[in-house]
């Protein structure tokens, strides 16, 4: 067991060490290594961090969904923490997407918000995430809220292939970024920059997955400590200095 | 009838001359584009401090529940075993 925590403390570092060190590069290459786009100029530099945590948000959404499935299933209490922890940052990286999208917008199409579908369906993906983190919050009785939770995680996540076709169902004005099959798309350079910075935030991404996770366990921790501790006796008090108690 | 012209013959000439090709209205268009860039920037450099700020609040909210978390673990404990 010894052995088996100490594998894994060493992974965790590797882990935050590749992410540390590719963070700065992903920054290089979005700010100074690939060229500038002729139309939008420099706020196009935007979706180099406006995409990867589209797709980290993305991830987030699907493990929690697959995890709240294997909850559901097994009823492994691991399962759960998992899909909470994935839940948690896929609404910390939608929030980004949600930020940045605006400020990229506002220079490009004029306005900060229109009800553009994709846009309409990412905000509704993230209001569904926020009520079940408010959901979780709240619950007086754990595992019913987890079983709860669980509902919402697997049904939010049926937004994500709205989300993702949403450009070619309803051909809205959102740039079409990732294109699987066909020409055009993205400049070589601009390509691998992509890349780079998908890398960076997956690798942030699992990082804070694996924190997020320990927590869960602490608070587990902390919660059956405290359920064994109120059987103890009170400890006794200490005397005040004047002699009472 | 309209002589056939050989476009892909053409085609570096026609590149070079876009390359030299002045901007229409000269000095005001360069300061437009000037502005355009730095209106650009100012955009960029706003969406990658909320992108940094959040992430950095995120991280520091974690570390803190973190240690808070394992002090009470560690008080339990301690509690339990004395």
């Amino acid at each position: 067991m010894p052995e088996r925590t100490a594998i894994l403390t060493a992974l965790e570092r590797l882990l935050f060490l590749l992410t540390a060190a590719l963070i700065p590069i992903g920054l290089y290459v979005a700010f100074l290594a690939v060229p500038t786009e002729e139309k939008m100029g420099v706020v196009q530099r935007i979706f180099y961090f406006h995409v990867p945590a589209a797709l980290a948000a993305f991830l987030g959404v699907a493990l929690c969904a697959v995890f709240s499935a294997l909850y559901l299933w097994k009823g492994d209490r691991a399962f759960d923490l998992v899909a909470h922890a994935s839940a948690e940052l896929g609404v910390l990286f939608c929030t980004i997407v949600l930020i940045t999208g605006p400020i990229w917008a506002r220079p490009v199409w004029g306005v900060w918000w229109t009800g553009e579908v994709r846009l309409t369906s990412t905000m509704i993906l993230w209001l569904i995430y926020v009520g079940y983190l408010i959901l979780r919050q709240n619950a007086e009785n754990r595992d019913q809220a987890a079983r709860w939770a669980a509902v919402v995680g697997i049904v939010g996540a049926l937004d994500m292939p709205i989300i993702y076709k949403s450009v070619e169902w309803w051909r809205g004005l959102h740039p079409k970024v990732l294109k699987m099959s066909g020409g055009g798309g993205l400049d070589p350079q601009m390509e691998r920059g992509l890349m780079i910075c998908t890398a960076s935030f997956v690798l942030l991404f699992t990082y804070l997955l694996v924190q997020r996770c320990r927590l869960g366990r602490l608070r587990d921790e902390v919660d059956l400590l405290e359920h064994l501790t109120a059987r103890l006796p009170d400890p006794p008090r200490r005397a005040a200095p004047g002699g009472i108690a | 009838m309209i002589p056939a012209i050989d476009l892909a013959a053409i085609a570096p000439a026609l590149g070079a001359l876009a390359d030299q090709a002045v901007p229409v209205g000269g000095a005001a268009s360069s300061a437009a584009s000037a502005d355009a860039t730095a209106r650009g920037l100012r955009f960029l450099a706003g969406a990658y401090t909320i992108v940094w700020v959040i992430l950095a609040v995120y991280m520091m909210s974690l570390s803190i529940r973190l240690r808070r978390l394992a002090r009470q673990v560690r008080r339990l404990k301690e509690r339990l075993g004395g």
